[in-house]
């Protein structure tokens, strides 16, 4: 008996097969090697039978069935290579083929198209067809029929065939509803919605996706054939997520990048930002000679020169003041051997502990074991969301941040049935498909998050007779009543959320960035600790505090930080032949030493604190007054401005290495080209350094390769929450004057100080301004464009509107990426919540 | 006797084949002042063709490049402002080139021929390095008599 349960046995091509019920004839196929061309199909995508490509023969039936729609029965007998299957495709193929212009030589898919492929695999040589083809023409006076639908996509619906994968990837998994298909029959086409520019974070999928040459990109208009290129497999260098990309390359150039699949991360699917982030490697104003800086200008000079200049200083302030007097910042979107030899270079060489990665946090904490530092350690997985019946995204803008785990959570909820909760200060992509969207008052998620915790008490009385009374005595509001009327989340929702929690058998907890910003970030991570502890979500699912960039797990575990856990500490001392004693200072402690005169110089390494540390004036000043300022990058900056060492550095894409991502996974890339100039990986110019110093880093790359290994690989779990933390609200209220609370954060297609440079990038926006709500900008007679002071009492700016319906609740959101208009002198780095007040410019 | 035939017979013989001679057309030719006329399908020197309004036929689909057995065709493409494909940088490698024709043969937009030229002389590599503007300039005033029949037979199948 064939019918067994859940399992089905059929025949395909004389070969016997047992799948789950439910599976389609095309799956079955391909489980067992046997191909089926197709066009329509994807493997993450409802099947439509849109293309009648994958025609099998199937005994009893009537007619040729598509095996994409086609269920597996029970004894079902299939033939795939029969003679009636091959006609079939020979005739659907002619019938594709009737409109296609061959315009192969100028496509960019050549090489590379379905269509080309399955016709010199399947298709007939020649064409019945001798009228003219039907011709889709946006201009009629133009001979040419490409038209641009986004920034960077150009639509050619001659070659379109109609498969409708864009449209429903669209749809399907990103929900954006910007793409449709306009008439019919022959007419048919493919285009944005009326009044719409397929502008979104995934839109270069839609490309990637297309089997033909309809959908094609700027990126990659006619540069290069995809045949004369090498794939190199790479990671991509951005946020935490860690997609793996393919690299195109050629004569040390990269052309384009593309998802490299990988089902346990990103299913095929890469945001924006990689897909054409790459294009820094490629920008012309990289630096590619070291510079120092003599009287008031930069010149040119060898790395011998170089070294020896920082290590003659660096020696001169070690031997009059100590090693403590220098401090080190690095970029956690380095790779790790990067990362590990400017933490050995300062530990072994320099011997102190001054070395941060969190170059752009507010606030760090003085010792280690903090809360938020375990919290971000605890073991969290992107295919876990998947198993989750409940995902809570706290205080993240998801898809800004982690945009491929904003996919993960939409396919949760979309596909599998979750229920998801957004606790954030405005509203949010991922609030649409929400059970809930509270938007609480900015600034006051710990007393929303107790209030939860007291909901919890009232529900539960497991909970309430356990943690009732010691919650009670340190968490402060203690009683929903209170909690909502700070937070202005209205009591029924907490209930909701808590009752949610109780409800759930498998919880997720997603917390992002608008925690890790905070200066009260310790503060919070308690209170979600409280609740992830009463409500026992560790034992039921997991907790992810998502660290934002490529590398910030592999920097904490590295040990790029002042203070490091014990078992990191042990293992160090043990690698190395000395350890420094002297406890260090976190970044904003080093930069505040710097002002104070108490750090001499400042090495930097790959990022741009003058740019994104949250308090402009403060990391302005700490920079002006230190002796001497190295700074290694791929750009000039302003920091680079100001520094007496300027070090041409390579980016991820010159070098091979490693990444690790949010879960804690490390992830390997190739080198695709060589750094332009003289630019060195960041290991070489600290392992020249320390030779010139002392003694080098490391003998091999064996050796570094090792070393590296040994650290990644142990054992970082994280201690289990034991018990109550405190956490008390502390009221900040907004002056009178200056009232609308200041969102500083990544535009949705840049990301940190370097994605300004890419060409692609720039197209769907290149330059900062305010995002407001419709109410606020009435009430200033704003309309898009309009120019508004932006001032807090530190600094101003002049930025314009942008109107968006996203955002409400009396908030100011800016975007920080760009060179041009530094925000950050806005901030303040000791204050919770900063504040701004709003005024027209005056039209002269 | 012998003498007596070697005077009056064999060297009168001997001089009327150079007597013969000196009507006839020599066989060498005066290069470099005189240049050879090649057969017509002999592979010299490659050139590009334009179209009659003057722009040009080749569109960088690099199928030259892929059917070079010598690998000696570099092309880069780009978009020019009406919007068409159009090669930036086109370049054949004389030396490496082995004049197969393949790329003639290639050439969907029949853009790129072997011409007649066979001068290939020079004191450096470099110079090797036939780029786009050369291959342009190389096309020759009168069209080469077997192209029109390329295309004709193209045109049938």
């Amino acid at each position: 008996m064939s019918d067994n349960g859940n399992k089905i046995t059929l025949t395909i091509d004389g070969r016997q097969v047992t799948v789950d019920r439910g599976t389609t004839v095309l799956e079955a196929a391909r489980s067992i090697g046997i191909d089926i061309p197709t066009f329509c199909w994807h493997p993450k995508l409802k099947s439509v039978g849109a293309c009648r490509m994958c025609y099998v023969e199937i005994e009893k039936f009537r007619t040729l069935a598509v095996s994409c729609a086609t269920e597996c029965l029970p004894d079902m007998v299939v033939h795939t290579r029969s003679e009636k299957v091959l006609q079939g495709r020979k005739a659907v193929l002619e019938f594709i083929l009737l409109n296609h212009p061959l315009d192969c030589p100028t496509c960019d898919k050549g090489g590379e198209c379905d269509l080309q492929d399955h016709t010199f695999a399947h298709g007939i040589d020649d064409s019945r067809f001798d009228f003219p083809k039907y011709r889709f023409k946006r201009d009629p006076k133009s001979t040419f029929d490409d038209y641009r639908i986004g920034p960077e996509i150009i639509r050619n619906q001659n070659r379109c065939i109609l498969c409708y994968k864009c449209v429903r990837a669209n749809k399907e998994i990103f929900g954006e509803h910007d793409l449709g298909v306009f008439q019919r029959g022959n007419l048919a086409e493919i285009d944005a919605a009326p009044g719409e520019k397929v502008d979104s974070l995934y839109s270069g999928n839609l490309v990637e996706i297309c089997p033909v040459g309809a959908l094609t990109n700027t990126d990659f208009r006619y540069k290069v054939r995809v045949w004369k290129t090498k794939q190199v497999k790479s990671i991509c260098q951005y946020c935490a997520d860690g997609c793996n990309l393919t690299l195109w390359a050629r004569r040390n150039r990269i052309f384009r990048a593309t998802s490299r699949r990988n089902d346990d991360i990103d299913e095929g699917w890469i945001c924006d930002r990689g897909r054409y982030g790459y294009q820094v490697a490629n920008a012309e104003d990289r630096l590619t000679t070291p510079l120092v800086k003599k009287g008031e200008h930069h010149v040119e000079v060898t790395w011998d020169e170089a070294i020896k200049t920082i290590a003659a200083r660096f020696r001169e302030i070690k031997d009059k003041k100590g090693g403590v007097c220098i401090g080190g910042l690095a970029y956690p979107g380095l790779d790790s051997a990067s990362l590990y030899t400017v933490s050995k270079f300062f530990r072994t060489i320099l011997n102190t502990n001054s070395i941060d990665f969190r170059y752009d946090y507010k606030m760090l904490p003085e010792k280690a074991g903090d809360v938020y530092s375990e919290m971000t350690a605890q073991p969290f997985s992107i295919t876990g969301i998947e198993k989750s019946d409940l995902i809570l995204v706290l205080a993240s803008h998801l898809i800004n941040e982690h945009p491929i785990t904003h996919l993960r959570v939409r396919k949760a909820v979309t596909k599998l049935g979750s229920k998801l909760y957004t606790v954030n200060p405005f509203a949010t992509k991922s609030g649409d498909i929400s059970t809930d969207e509270i938007i609480y008052r900015l600034g006051t998620l710990e007393a929303l998050i107790n209030g939860v915790c007291m909901a919890l008490t009232e529900q539960s009385n497991e909970i309430k007779t356990k943690y009732a009374d010691k919650l009670k005595s340190l968490i402060a509001p203690s009683s929903v009543e209170a909690a909502s009327k700070i937070s202005g989340v209205e009591k029924e929702r907490i209930h909701n959320l808590a009752r949610a929690i109780l409800d759930a058998k498998n919880v997720t907890v997603i917390v992002g960035e608008i925690l890790t910003g905070s200066a009260t970030r310790e503060n919070m991570a308690s209170a979600i600790s409280n609740m992830l502890l009463i409500s026992g979500i560790p034992a039921k699912g997991q907790v992810g505090f998502l660290s934002k960039y490529a590398n910030s797990m592999g920097a904490q575990r590295l040990g790029v930080m002042p203070h490091l856990p014990d078992a990191t500490v042990e293992r160090l001392k043990e690698l190395w032949d000395n350890y420094p004693e002297q406890p260090g200072l976190a970044a904003d402690r080093i930069l505040l030493a710097g002002r104070k005169e108490e750090i001499d110089s400042i090495f930097v390494m790959g990022c741009d604190p003058l740019l994104l540390y949250p308090d402009g004036e403060f990391v302005r000043e700490s920079l002006e007054t230190l002796d001497f300022l190295v700074v290694a990058d791929m750009f000039e900056s302003k920091t680079t401005a100001m520094a007496d060492v300027v070090l041409p550095l390579a980016g991820p894409a010159e070098m091979s290495g490693s990444f690790v991502n949010i879960e804690g996974r490390i992830q390997t890339f190739d080198k695709a080209i060589n750094p332009p100039g003289q630019a060195l990986p960041g290991y070489e110019i600290m392992n020249r350094l320390a030779a010139e110093m002392k003694n080098p880093l490391y003998e091999s790359d064996r050796q570094l390769h090792d070393e590296i290994t040994m650290l990644l690989d142990m054992n970082h779990k994280a201690p289990a929450i034991m018990d109550v933390q405190e956490a008390k609200y502390i009221a900040e209220e907004p002056g009178d004057e200056y009232n609308i609370a200041l969102v500083v954060t990544d535009e949705l297609h840049h990301f940190g100080h370097l994605t300004e440079k890419t060409k692609s990038l720039s197209a769907f926006c290149a330059e900062s301004f305010l995002e407001i709500s419709p109410a606020l900008a009435e009430k200033y007679h704003a309309q898009n464009g309009t120019l508004l002071r932006v001032e807090s009492e530190v600094g101003k700016v002049i930025l314009p509107v942008r109107i968006s319906e996203h955002i409400d609740n009396n908030v100011a959101m800016i975007y920080k990426n760009f060179a041009a208009t530094p925000v950050n002198v806005l901030q303040m780095r000791k204050r919770r919540v900063d504040y701004v007040r709003l005024s027209r410019v005056e039209e002269k | 006797m012998n003498f007596i035939r070697t005077v009056f017979v064999a060297l009168p013989k001997g001089f009327l084949t150079t007597l013969k001679h000196l009507f006839k057309k020599p066989v060498t030719r005066k290069y470099p002042y005189e240049r050879q006329e090649m057969f017509p399908r002999y592979r010299g020197k490659h050139y590009l063709e334009i179209y009659d309004d003057g722009s040009e036929r080749c569109v960088c689909c690099g199928l030259c490049a892929a059917s070079c057995p010598a690998d000696a065709i570099y092309m880069e493409g780009a978009e020019n402002e009406k919007g068409e494909r159009y090669a930036k940088v086109y370049e054949i490698n004389l030396l490496r080139c082995i004049y197969c024709g393949y790329c003639e043969e290639a050439c969907p937009e029949e853009a790129i021929f072997l011409g007649h030229e066979y001068e290939f002389s020079d004191d450096n590599r470099d110079s090797f390095i036939y780029t786009k503007e050369q291959m342009l300039a190389n096309r020759p005033k009168k069209e080469k008599p077997f192209k029109r029949i390329i295309r004709k037979v193209r045109r049938i199948f």
